[in-house]
């Protein structure tokens, strides 16, 4: 018993028209048609998700290679067009803002650590950072306490990813760049500044966070693509 | 990447999700670009046909929930598809079938070892029971995108013949797959 049919005929039936499709073999106008009765016939479509299943088993046959690295940059400039934060957020660039930040971060702290309001000496000049780049939706802020010498460092665009690490470095004048450890949540990561560190935070300063493997940097060095850098003011 | 892993990247891709976008990016665009460059065999195509196909991804990702596949051959055929159409809408046919045969002629090595494990098992022995020149002109139009015509030039039949021929190589195909 077989389904074959006798050697003088030629087999029919949609599901090897669905095989045909899913194989590639068919030209262009019959490709089109069996593009079209895809999204129009559900019985249809199930033999080509069908011979599909089948035939995924040759997929192993395509060979990854990396595309080069200008194409992503162009796929989103297609869907999303270009990024040009800077002109879009002037806000970024005003003295107004951050010095407005500054004072809501540290009525924050004032009201999260219940501190002495009497006590409190007139603030000192506050260090603050925004962080962007081209070709990354992530844009983060800093704010540096020199009290108690805490980095506070909050996203403000884009998402930490979940299968890598932001890592945050400071690099000062030609030095090369000294982690400072994690981004461990998008809402405020506090940052310890070790004291040998605390005294290069300065304005002119420059902060920078990169991808790197989930747990950090594996060398010590910056790693990955940089998805925000800024320099760091006195305000 | 697990399978889960790209499956959810598709899902959040499909609600607009751009840091999914770029994960996933990241984890299939080498796959996929292996893809374009076995069909096209053209690396500038192949670049082009790449941008294409993550804008087609993140355009079509709410597709894939009723797509019922797993998310790798999800993404493999979207590309695949439109590499294949992109070698149908080529101008200049004849000049092109040349330049094809001469890159598509499959290597029947990686191909082999590919149906060596696991799910592949299956369809690689029931594409082994098919007379071997079948079997290549299946496993060559999967993998390359080999037209009929192609197909037909390349082994010197009538396309009618060859279509009975590879007609009758899928029926026995899925004869053995579902027996």
């Amino acid at each position: 018993m077989s389904a074959t049919p006798p050697d003088d005929t030629v087999p029919d039936g949609d599901d090897l028209v669905a095989a045909e499709y899913v194989l590639g073999v068919l030209a262009e106008e019959e490709r089109r048609d069996a593009a079209r009765r895809i999204e129009t016939d559900p019985v249809f479509a199930r033999l080509v998700t069908r011979w599909q299943e089948y035939f995924s088993a040759l997929d192993e046959g395509f060979t990854p290679v990396s595309p080069p690295h200008h194409i992503k940059s162009q796929i989103d400039h297609r869907l999303f067009g270009t990024d040009a934060p800077a002109p879009a957020m002037p806000l970024w660039t005003s003295l107004v803002f951050w010095r407005g930040l500054a004072l809501a971060a540290l009525l924050l702290a004032m009201i999260g650590f219940g501190r002495d309001l009497i006590l409190q000496r007139p603030a000192p000049a506050q260090l603050v950072a925004s962080m962007a780049a081209d070709n990354s939706k992530v844009r983060t802020v800093a704010v540096y306490d020199e009290q108690t010498k805490r980095l506070k460092v909050s996203l403000v665009a884009g998402d930490m990813p979940s299968d890598r690490s932001l890592e945050l470095w400071l690099i000062a004048g030609n030095e090369a760049p000294v982690s400072l450890g994690l981004m461990k949540s998008p809402q405020v990561t506090e940052f310890n500044v070790p004291q040998g560190l605390a005294a290069k935070l300065r304005d002119g300063t420059t902060l920078a966070i990169s991808v790197e493997p989930l747990g950090g940097s594996p060398s010590g060095a910056p790693t990955g693509a940089v998805v925000a850098a800024g320099t760091i003011r006195a305000i | 990447m697990t399978p889960e892993g790209i499956s959810e990247l598709i899902s959040r891709v499909s609600l607009r999700d751009r840091a999914a976008f770029d994960a996933l990016y990241a984890s299939t665009s080498a796959k996929l670009f292996g893809v374009c460059l076995r069909v096209l065999g053209n690396r500038t195509e192949a670049e082009d046909a790449l941008q294409d196909i993550y804008v087609k991804i993140w355009n079509k990702a709410d597709r894939f929930a009723v797509a019922g596949t797993s998310p790798i051959s999800w993404l493999v055929a979207v590309a695949r598809n439109h590499c294949i159409d992109r070698l149908r809408a080529r101008k200049g046919r004849t000049e092109d079938l040349d330049e094809a045969s001469d890159i598509a002629e499959p290597s029947a090595d990686p191909e082999q070892s590919a149906i060596a494990t696991g799910e592949a098992r299956r369809l690689g022995d029931c594409l082994d029971q098919l007379d071997a020149p079948r079997a290549t002109a299946v496993r060559g139009a999967y993998l390359n995108g080999d037209s009929y015509e192609l197909l037909a030039q390349r082994h010197k039949v009538p396309l009618n013949t060859m279509r009975t021929w590879l007609r009758r190589s899928l029926l026995k195909l899925k004869e053995c797959l579902e027996g």
